[in-house]
């Protein structure tokens, strides 16, 4: 019997659907005060005075923190990133000038959460007000500069070469430009908003409960952040609402709440962001233009170099950032064979929120990069858009890009075929050319994806040499209990990716049990989990970091059972087998009726080991596994070596036609095939892909953050943002092929993060169905108001030329 | 997100209502089911020092019908009328009341709020026009009956008198040979739609005896669009008195570049709704049943 593979029913549903989950702000503790962040109006202004007189006279307010106060006690967010990055100052509050709309400028702790909004409403602040930047051009030029000790906004700049690029383009039959694309910003709007509750105790030790969801990376911050030592720091989380890399930056606010309860004698402090809180200042994802792009291509449409320049928008600062201006490169030449490339990169900020590393981070923008260029080649060459993908797709795995990462498995023509399949593609194909006979826009869109799993975070130091960072790790802590059930603990601090039910699954099948007898902990505690600094759930870790932690485990585990049962039983360790026997699970001597069951195992360490005799004195059935994945630190002068370990893949089919009414593409049909390896539970997969799919469906037609140029954010409601609902999402065709990992112990590989397949498959389509109006897609959102946008000024002849030879 | 400090009062009665309203004076704001009041006082949008809420107030939710005379009271729930019988035989009131956002906001949002926000955006005061229905009020001087026409004057400005308050509509049952549609295109359940035409056409032997063309979101007030009216009364419908009906619902907007979209295209919106609008109304009026009469993204 083997339960991995199986779509077990999710632990974590009974308590989540009953209403019995724990998330931050359902925190109630008798005297704990409330914390509301004051916020700049601006986006970029400089704060000349604060008055919080009549604020702290308001009856019921405990305390207000001010830029001061933080000068005070905080020493500036450790920057990752090399010059001029680490001259950028980044505190929980703005000091002395105010760099996006939304900007915390000062808080306020008082005994109720609407008091505290009151008192914030009488805090004077004095601001200057500053042109802004929201143009990442132009805030290359420098004009206005966000942080004036950094005397620049291009806080990043390399150039990514690998192959003979001039050759092949001296070589090439068909150069295609394109002279400018962009990809658009978004977020993936956790259900969950920010949200934690601090105390900084008498003794100088400061407690959350919070949602971060990449904890052992956010204490290593948070400490030197406040002058403290890591330990004396515990964070916890329990149930999260979901992260999507969002989560991962919000201690920088966390931070606040800790300061306000140091200030109010360590009462206790909640923070919990409102919504458009959220969507103005929480973080976004990525925004990123593509600039003077050249193709090469052989005669046959086979692409054989790239050359272009991607500056990416990274908002007001560079939390996380710059890492995003390297972590794309783990999927260079996205599907395809392409071997020549020179990719110039430059990574600006501007007077817009930060971004942070959202659902497919970094890549998902490049992946979305290659699937336009391969897209509009082929429309350009008039070569049809399957058999082009065709041509160009990695066939041979393992296959090592250009810059050194090997693609593990996959199979990408086969899921071609299965999409086409399921979508019916030869129907549609017919239906198109009626409808294009009626002059109708009906246009079909393939876009194939990867996700990348595991990350070596070695190529950390591609973006800075001197960072202390490489490898990837997890940690799995498993006890077998005085019942005989098994207790498990993890590192990941899962928001939602059913990460009690996958561990179960496979600790069942280690050692032989049901997977009702394993519990695994919610959530996570910096205190009593025993983690890594990669420990969280992020980049698609877990199937394959994670879960590898947890098999080597349980192997340990096993070793500790075996000689235990051997000394017990007087047997030799070969002669014992893992069985079940009238008592349960059990180890017994193969042939005999000699045996010994879990209970009784665990009941001798721990309570009657006298037994024992004073033997076996490493044996406690309570053992620790870090798996590290084999990865070296790449060369940082080259920029070459594994960044990633696993390669998921995603193909999608849409067929979309656009009403000439009112310029909505209508999708008429889609269909999404996934390849994550070897399945862990079918279920949660394809409840990965179909939420995947509806945030690239969401962010491909509903959602954008528009900034208008002084930098007011102009979608910062739910009713203007307008994140997907069920009625947007069409009916899902869904289909899975496995190519198992050759680098994992499962075969399975990390899968959540989806990259973007929607995003890439609706900009094909849309092209298929406009490139006869004289269009080409070179934007990555397409609402209704944009797609009229689009075909009332035909774009082709300004942004694309092709030259044959 | 919450709201500056106000009072509270709660109204049994519209005499009631009325007395605290002028009690109280410019501060004071009534509720009904605080659908637009309660987001807009979150956003401390608005600074009022004195709620009176008016939602329990008997007797206010009721849909009568007297004759062709319909009345429905001030409180009734968009989820109420859609769940109607009325609405049930006059479809235009079923595409209003049940697109209007999600059920949350349908099953408290009232009727007499949506008219007496005077936003553009909402929905009732715009297919009100298609009825001429007539708004009854009543305040510290009395009762009056206003016409829809003319009752939004400016953005979020009626024709209510301070300590006024709405106690119900009124207008005819549409007739045999009539058919109306309301048509929005809206990108997702809680946002307001984009842009929105509601027709009411009456027909007989094939002629257009009268017509209301009524445009939402289109402007700073719902707009009845009475070119695009009069393109169509006495006339047989067919693709030239319809698209000049579209093309006259179009010169009569004036919508504003905001998220939603580009002022052109709300105009090229205005044009399709109108037309689809009528489309949808002519066949109701001969009797035919069609659903699904709004656009989503
Ligand atoms: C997310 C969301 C989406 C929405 N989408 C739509 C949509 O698509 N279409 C749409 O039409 N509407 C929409 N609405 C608004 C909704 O329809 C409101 O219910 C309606 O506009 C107001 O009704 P109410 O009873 O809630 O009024 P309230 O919010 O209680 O009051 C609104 C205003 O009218 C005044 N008022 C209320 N009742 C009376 C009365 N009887 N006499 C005098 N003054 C009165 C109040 O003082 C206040 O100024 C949406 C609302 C939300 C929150």
């Amino acid at each position: 019997m083997s339960w991995v593979g199986k779509s077990l029913r999710r632990k974590e549903d009974d308590r989540l659907v009953r209403g019995n989950g724990l998330f931050a702000d359902d925190e109630q503790i008798e005297g704990m005060l409330h914390l509301y962040i004051l916020r700049s109006p601006y986006a970029h202004a400089r704060i000349r005075g604060i008055d919080t007189a009549a604020a702290e006279s308001l009856a019921g307010v405990a305390c207000v923190l001010t830029g001061a106060d933080i000068k005070e006690q905080c020493d500036p967010y450790m920057q990752l990133g090399p010059e001029p990055c680490d001259k950028i100052i980044d505190l929980p509050l703005a000091t002395d000038k105010v760099v996006f709309q939304g900007e915390p400028v000062a808080a306020v702790a008082a005994e109720t959460a609407a008091l505290a909004m009151d008192a914030g409403q009488l805090i004077e602040v004095d601001y200057e007000m500053l042109d802004a930047v929201v143009d990442p051009e132009q805030a290359l030029e420098d004009k206005i500069v966000l942080h004036e000790a950094a005397g620049t906004n291009r806080v990043w700049h390399s150039v990514f070469e690998y192959g003979d690029v001039d050759k092949a383009f001296e070589d090439a039959a068909h150069v295609v430009k394109i002279e400018r694309m962009h990809f658009h910003r978004f977020a993936s709007t956790p259900v969950e908003n920010n949200a934690c509750v601090a105390e900084w105790t008498r003794q100088g030790d400061v407690d959350f409960l919070c949602n971060n969801s990449f904890i052992g990376f956010a204490v290593q911050l948070l400490a030197p952040g406040l002058r403290l030592p890591m330990e004396k720091i515990r964070a916890r989380t329990y149930d999260i609402g979901g992260s999507f890399g969002v989560k991962i930056w919000n201690y920088v606010y966390m931070a606040l709440a800790a300061l306000a309860s140091r200030k109010c004698d360590g009462r206790k402090v909640k923070w919990s962001e409102t919504r458009t809180e959220h969507l103005l200042a929480s973080g976004h994802g990525n925004e990123r233009t593509f600039l003077d792009t050249e193709v090469a291509l052989d005669k046959d449409g086979v692409i054989t170099g790239i050359r272009s320049r991607h500056i990416d928008d990274c908002g007001a600062y560079t939390r996380y950032e710059p890492l995003g201006c390297v972590i794309w490169a783990q999927v260079l030449p996205a599907t395809y064979g392409v071997r020549n490339f020179r990719i110039d990169f430059t990574q600006t900020v501007t007077n817009k929120c930060p971004v942070v590393p959202n659902r497919g981070y970094s890549r998902m923008q490049h992946l979305w990069f290659m699937e336009r260029v391969v897209d509009i080649c082929a429309h350009e060459l008039g070569i049809p858009a399957d058999e082009m993908r065709l041509k160009n797709y990695v066939r041979e795995f393992p296959y090592e890009t250009p810059n050194g990462c090997v693609y593990d498995s996959g199979d990408y023509p086969m899921m071609l075929e299965k999409a086409k399949e399921l979508i019916g593609w030869d129907e549609w194909k017919k239906k198109q050319a009626e409808a294009r006979k009626e002059g109708r826009w009906l246009g079909i869109g393939i876009g194939t994806t990867l996700d990348s799993g595991t990350n070596n975070f070695g190529q950390a130091q591609i973006m800075n040499p001197y960072l202390p960072f490489s490898g990837n790790s997890e940690v799995c802590v498993i006890r077998l209990d005085f019942d005989g059930s098994v207790i498990v603990t993890l590192g990941t601090g899962p928001s939602g990716q059913g990460h009690e039910t996958a561990t179960s699954q496979v600790v069942a099948d280690e050692l032989n049990i049901d997977p009702a007898m394993v519990t695994v902990r919610t959530g996570f505690d910096s205190a009593w989990n025993t983690f890594s600094g990669h420990s969280g759930t992020y980049a698609s870790q877990f199937a394959v970091t994670g879960l590898s932690a947890v098999h080597g485990a349980c192997q340990k585990l096993k070793v500790e059972m075996r000689q235990l049962a051997s000394f017990m039983l007087e047997a030799d360790e070969d002669d014992l087998e893992f069985g079940v026997g009238d008592e349960g699970p059990q180890l017994a001597v193969k042939g005999t009726d000699k045996a010994i069951n879990y209970w009784f195992m665990s009941n001798v360490v721990n309570n009657n080991n006298a037994l024992l005799g004073g033997n076996l004195a490493d044996v406690t059935l309570n053992v620790r596994h870090v798996y590290r994945p084999p990865f070296e630190a790449p060369d940082t002068e080259k920029k070459f070596g594994n960044l990633t370990l696993t390669y998921a893949a995603q193909l999608h089919i849409a067929v979309i036609e656009i009403d000439k009414n009112t310029c909505r593409p209508n999708i008429l049909a889609y269909a999404a095939v996934d390849d994550c390896g070897s399945v862990i539970n079918p279920q949660i997969a394809a409840g990965q892909v179909h939420g995947a799919t509806a945030h690239g469906i969401g962010a491909a037609l509903l959602e954008t953050f528009n900034y208008d140029e002084t930098g007011n954010l102009l979608t910062a409601t739910f009713s203007d943002y307008c994140p997907i609902t069920s009625m947007n999402i069409p009916d899902i065709q869904y289909g899975h092929i496995e190519s198992p990992s050759p680098f994992s112990y499962n075969g399975a590989k990390g899968m959540g993060e989806g990259g973007g397949a929607p995003l890439h498959t609706i900009s094909a389509a849309i092209q298929d169905a406009l490139h006869s109006e004289g269009i080409i897609v070179n934007e990555s959102h397409h609402s209704a108001p944009k797609v009229f946008e689009r075909v009332n000024a035909p774009n082709r002849e300004k942004v694309v030329s092709v030259e044959s030879r | 997100m919450y709201p500056a400090p106000f009072d509270y009062h709660r109204a049994n009665s519209v005499d009631e209502a009325i007395g605290m309203l002028s009690d109280i004076g410019e501060g004071a704001r009534v509720m009904a089911g605080g659908q637009s009041l309660l987001p807009v006082l979150k956003m401390r949008f608005d600074e009022l020092t004195d709620i009176v809420d008016i939602g329990r107030i008997p007797d206010l939710n009721q849909i009568e019908e007297n004759g062709n005379g319909v009345s429905i009271g001030a409180l009734t729930t968009h989820s109420c009328i859609a769940a109607s019988a009325l609405a049930g035989s006059v479809p235009i009131l079923l595409d209003c009341a049940s697109g209007i956002a999600d059920v949350q906001v349908r099953s408290r949002g009232t009727i007499g709020g949506s008219v007496a926000s005077g936003d553009p955006s909402c929905d009732w005061p715009a297919l009100l026009h298609t009825l001429d229905a007539e708004i009854q009020c009543q305040g510290p001087n009395g009762t009056r009956t206003l016409d829809i026409n003319g009752f939004v004057e400016d953005l979020y400005q009626t024709a209510l008198q301070p300590s006024e308050i709405i106690t119900g509509i009124r207008f005819k049952r549409p007739g045999a040979g009539s058919g109306g549609a309301y048509c929005a295109f809206k990108r997702c359940a809680p946002a307001y739609p984009t842009t929105s035409v509601g027709v009411q056409l009456t027909i007989t032997d094939g002629q257009v005896e009268s017509a209301r063309v009524a445009l939402g979101s289109s402007g700073l007030t719902p707009i009845r669009a009475q070119q695009a009216e009069a393109e169509l009364e006495g006339q047989s419908l067919g693709a030239g008195q319809i698209g000049r009906a579209a093309d006259a619902a179009v010169a009569a907007s004036d919508p504003v570049d905001d998220q939603r979209g580009s002022a052109d295209f709300k105009r090229q919106l205005i044009a399709h709704l109108t037309k689809r609008a009528i489309g949808i109304a002519e066949r109701r009026a001969s009797g035919e049943q069609v659903v699904n009469s709004h656009e989503y993204y």
